[in-house]
């Protein structure tokens, strides 16, 4: 008859696998100030599981990280992942865990042949019928291109050494159907961390998450508060890890995961190749924005800076480009300025037009043979090969240091002002003549360290029309 | 037991259905369209996808499968396109075009709401008991209905009136299964445009193109080619038109052919909403589909003259409608130009073209003198004087070796349009270029940068030449523009 184990409940983590940089060996020390890290807010941990690389680690090395984890984990259970294509292989692996003191075994629906229900059936039947550790069996289709089939979940719960199952599916009707049929005598787990609370109302019994090694409090506090009954507080914490979580499990996994923590300090090296630790699935664009999650979760510090939004006449405001007052007078260009959003999201907008062949025009082509180091102007589109017209500068004042901020000027604010001058071009403020005959630049100045796009693009808006409307009125 | 016609073989063209200003079926155009093919074509196909009959009414769809038979009249057969999600409604205009004298109908699996294999059956049973000769049509892309071998093998043999199936799907298993199971019973059809030489010559009877109406005559040769045995032929012809087609079978066909025959003189107005410009068919395919349009000799040179203020120079190039006939504001012209995928290759150029005594001029030579070496700008070409910059600044020499690839796509598009005459030979003392191309710093694919910062300069120097996009085209689409970057991943 099938058990219900009382440990397999709450919180544990997929840790990554640490490795060392170069030469890709495993980075033992790392891995124990890991576990120390997430210990006193998790229930146990998961050794080489999808996110821990394990598909890249040997037999030795995955027998090495159950050991360190037993160690390590102060009696909290140690659950293996012990992936492999052929039955063969994780029978070994199986085997080597339950010697190395592991708690149970997780065992991924085989991959790549893609074995039929018979076969996979067989996969774990030989495993839980031969080696006497408990297995918890997993379903992670967007890795393995294939579902675990839920009547062959539903026979294998009747095996007493199958305890569980983690799935990382994220599709709760699946989910839904394992309760139906297996939930009252194995444990269903949930392995994907955009649901995790959904799944829980549900009823599985806790979480093997990518995200419990980043933010393991948020997660037991979630437990914490749908037990009371608190669904409204719960969903306000899951709402704040949202954004996190997708990109976990979405735009990078565990490569990711090693992205935050190396952010937090806790550096666990590259993934090994062909994975990228940037550049590859994970790209620049999105491991800014976890930066930018992890400052909004108070997980790191985040920079004070100062600047200042331009002052003084409006004409005084363009000396960058080598327009002065004078010049602005003599080739009577216009100019124009806009103020709009509150705290993080005000931004100014200070816009000058003028014709081609005045020195505006100078200044135009000059912005493009100058890459600014960090104030790089950009051509104002619509969207990629969508510019507007009049043909327009992009032109940040402050410095963009990091990818994070520069996002939210090519996004948000580019399109931002974009929309607001085509929209001059419809009602009429910009004058059909100005579309072969005028440039115009933008000049922005945006928080450095806003973060709200919708916000920020809202505000864009609403300070280009001002300043279009100026310039273009008198 | 179905049967093979004589009549149902070779290139039949799925129509586009042309649309006036004011949204109604432009009858004018559409037998100008008619004339343009007919003189390559062994059928024609009114009213197929590629003629939007999903976005049609009743009383438009028998319209233009009567004005497709009165223009036709009688010299090719017509196969209208009769097929609709219901039994009810595909019955009665099935009935209609029988009556109206169309040599048979393609019917589509009914779609949306995915009938079973036996609904599908019954569906097609219905129509079959009419009594005009019926075409089965599978395309899995739209109508999320796909053809069991089971279900095609069935309808070809049971019923009475069953003449061919048209297979869409590009699926050449399934094609090479229905071969097997019902070949010399009933005409079998592709409809998939990448893969017509394979099909055709693996036994397929013949082909229902959206490109058909763009490239009917070149469809002709590979179907000749391959009837007299000639695979290598057929095969050089396809290889031709492959990324031509691709385009357009991938990229929103109906709005796809519907600017390619616009940029061949013959407008067709757009697709009907949803379908729009700039959306599935992006802009920067646009180009391309024009560029391959050009290289297969489909838009004609004309004459046009630059105004270089002062001074008159004469080019020849392959004009669209939206070409000027006389190009003049050379003080300064910004264009754009984008290309990928993949995301980390693609190409963003900046380009300004104007007289080397102006901004331009006056640009390059202050930018090289002060700040050229230090910030890697490059002077890539004398005539037209052309400097190279690189919007993000290289750091590394990973980051230089891939700008030097980008470098060499700018110079080849460059050297390209001196050759087609956008930068008339002429004009090149005259004129100076500064391209501002930004490659990602996470770049790898060297030859893919090159590609596509050609594809995106080619795009940016007639953009700028002919001073697109249009006001109005910006009016159309600001609404609907997605800013790749304005949203949180």
């Amino acid at each position: 008859m099938p058990i219900k184990v009382p440990w397999l409940k709450g919180v544990f983590p997929a840790l990554v696998t640490p490795f060392v940089k170069k030469t890709e060996e495993i980075d033992e020390e790392a891995y124990r100030r890991l576990i120390q890290f997430c210990l006193p807010h998790v229930d146990g941990v998961v050794t080489s599981g999808t996110t821990g690389e394990f598909p890249y680690l040997t037999r030795e090395e995955q027998r090495r990280l159950v050991e360190i984890g037993v160690e390590e984990a102060n009696g909290k259970p140690v659950v293996a992942g012990c992936g492999a294509s052929s039955t063969q292989e994780a029978l070994t692996l199986v085997r080597d865990a339950r010697e190395a003191g592991a708690s149970a075994a997780l065992i991924v629906t085989p991959y790549f042949l893609h074995p039929s229900d018979k076969g996979v059936f067989q996969h774990y039947y030989d495993i839980a019928t031969q080696v006497d550790l408990p297995i918890i069996l997993y379903n992670i289709p967007q890795v393995m291109d294939a579902y675990l089939p839920r009547t062959v979940v539903e026979d294998l719960a009747d095996l007493p050494t199958v305890i569980g199952l983690k799935d990382s599916s994220g599709n709760l009707t699946y989910t839904m159907e394992l309760l139906e049929y297996a939930g009252e005598r194995i444990d269903i787990f949930v392995g994907h961390d955009e649901v995790v609370l959904p799944a829980l109302a549900g009823g599985v019994s806790g979480f093997i998450l990518a995200s419990a090694q980043v933010y393991p409090e948020v997660w037991q506090a979630v437990i914490r508060l749908v037990s009371e009954g608190n669904i409204t507080q719960a969903r306000l914490l899951q709402r704040q890890v949202q954004k996190l979580s997708r990109i976990f499990c979405r735009y990078g996994g565990g490569v990711a995961v090693k992205a935050a923590l190396k952010m937090m300090g806790l550096d666990m090296g590259p993934p090994r190749r062909p994975l990228k630790a940037v550049g590859g699935a994970l790209i620049h664009e999105t491991q800014a924005e976890i930066r930018l999650e992890l400052e909004k979760l108070g997980k790191i510090p985040v920079e004070e800076t100062e600047f200042a939004y331009p002052t003084g006449p409006l004409a005084e405001r363009f000396g960058d480009l080598e327009i002065t007052p004078a010049i602005v007078a003599e080739h009577g260009m216009r100019v124009g300025s806009g103020v709009a959003g509150q705290g993080l999201d005000q931004v100014q907008i200070d816009l000058v037009a003028g014709g081609k062949d005045s020195p505006l025009g100078d200044a135009y082509a000059l912005q493009l043979t100058y890459p600014l180091h960090g104030r790089e102007a950009l051509t104002t589109i619509l969207e990629p090969a969508l510019t507007v017209r009049p043909a327009t500068l992009l032109l940040p004042t402050l410095p963009q240091k990091n990818l994070r901020q520069a996002n939210m000027i090519y996004g948000p604010t580019q399109s931002a002002v974009a929309r607001a001058i085509v929209d001059a071009l419809e009602t009429g403020f910009i004058p059909p003549s100005a579309v072969e005959d005028e440039v115009m630049i933008a000049l922005a100045t945006v928080h450095p360290r806003a973060l709200n796009r919708h916000a920020l693009y809202q505000a864009v808006y609403s300070a280009a029309t001002q300043a279009i409307a100026q310039a273009f009125a008198g | 037991m179905g049967y093979k016609t004589d009549w149902f073989k070779g290139i039949f063209p799925a129509l586009v259905t042309p649309f006036t200003p004011d949204d109604r079926v432009d009858e004018a155009a559409y037998r100008e369209l008619i004339r343009f093919v007919l003189p390559h074509v062994n059928g024609v196909v009114p009213c197929g996808t590629t003629g939007e009959f999903s976005y049609m009414t009743m009383e438009e769809r028998r319209q233009a499968i009567q004005i497709c038979l009165d223009e036709v009249n009688g010299r090719v057969p017509v196969l209208a396109g009769t097929g609709c999600t219901s039994t009810r409604d595909t019955v009665a205009l099935t009935t209609w075009a029988q009556e109206a004298g169309a040599a048979g109908a393609l019917v589509v699996a009914p779609y949306f709401l995915k009938p079973s294999f036996n609904e599908v059956y019954d569906h097609f049973r219905a129509v079959d008991e009419i009594g005009l000769p019926m075409v089965l049509y599978n395309i899995p892309q739209c109508a999320g209905t796909h053809f069991k071998w089971w279900t095609a093998e069935g309808m070809a043999l049971d019923f009475d009136n069953s003449i061919g199936i048209k297979d869409s799907s590009g699926d050449l298993p399934f094609m090479e299964a229905m071969f097997e199971k019902v070949s010399g019973k009933v005409s079998i059809f592709v409809g998939h445009d990448e893969v017509v030489q394979p099909a055709l010559a693996a036994g397929a009877d013949g082909a229902i193109l959206a490109s058909a109406n763009l490239i009917p005559d070149i469809w002709q040769k590979v179907y000749q080619a391959t009837l007299a045995g000639d695979i290598e032929t057929a095969q050089a012809w396809q290889q031709k038109v492959q990324k031509l087609v691709r385009i357009v079978v991938r990229c929103s066909s109906t709005q796809a052919v519907k600017e390619g025959l616009r940029a061949m003189g013959l407008e067709m107005g757009n697709s009907r909403h949803p379908i729009m410009p700039g959306g599935g068919f992006k802009r920067e395919d646009y180009e391309e589909l024009r560029l391959q349009l050009e290289a297969l000799g489909k838009i004609e040179q004309v004459p046009v003259t630059y105004d270089l203020g002062g001074r008159q120079v004469e080019t020849r190039l392959c004009a669209t409608p939206q070409t000027p006939r006389t190009i003049s504001g050379f003080v300064l012209k910004v264009g754009e130009g984008f290309a990928g995928p993949p995301f980390q290759e693609l190409a963003h150029v900046d380009l300004l073209i104007g007289l080397k005594d102006g901004p331009v001029g006056r640009a390059i030579e202050r930018s090289l003198a002060e700040w050229g070496a230090e910030r890697g700008l490059q002077l890539i070409n004398q005539r037209p004087r052309t400097l190279i910059v690189p919007t993000v600044t290289l750091r590394t020499a990973k980051q230089r070796r891939l700008f030097a690839e980008a470098a060499e796509g700018v110079n080849l598009a460059i050297r390209a349009s001196v050759e087609d005459g956008f930068l008339p030979e002429g004009a090149l003392d005259d004129l100076a270029l500064i391209v501002n191309a930004f490659v990602h710093p996470a770049a790898s694919i060297a030859k893919r940068v090159a590609f596509n910062n050609y594809k995106a300069t080619m795009q940016a120097i007639r953009k700028a030449l002919e001073g697109r996009p249009t006001v109005e085209e910006l009016l159309h689409e600001k609404a609907s523009a997605r800013h790749p970057f304005r949203y949180a991943p």
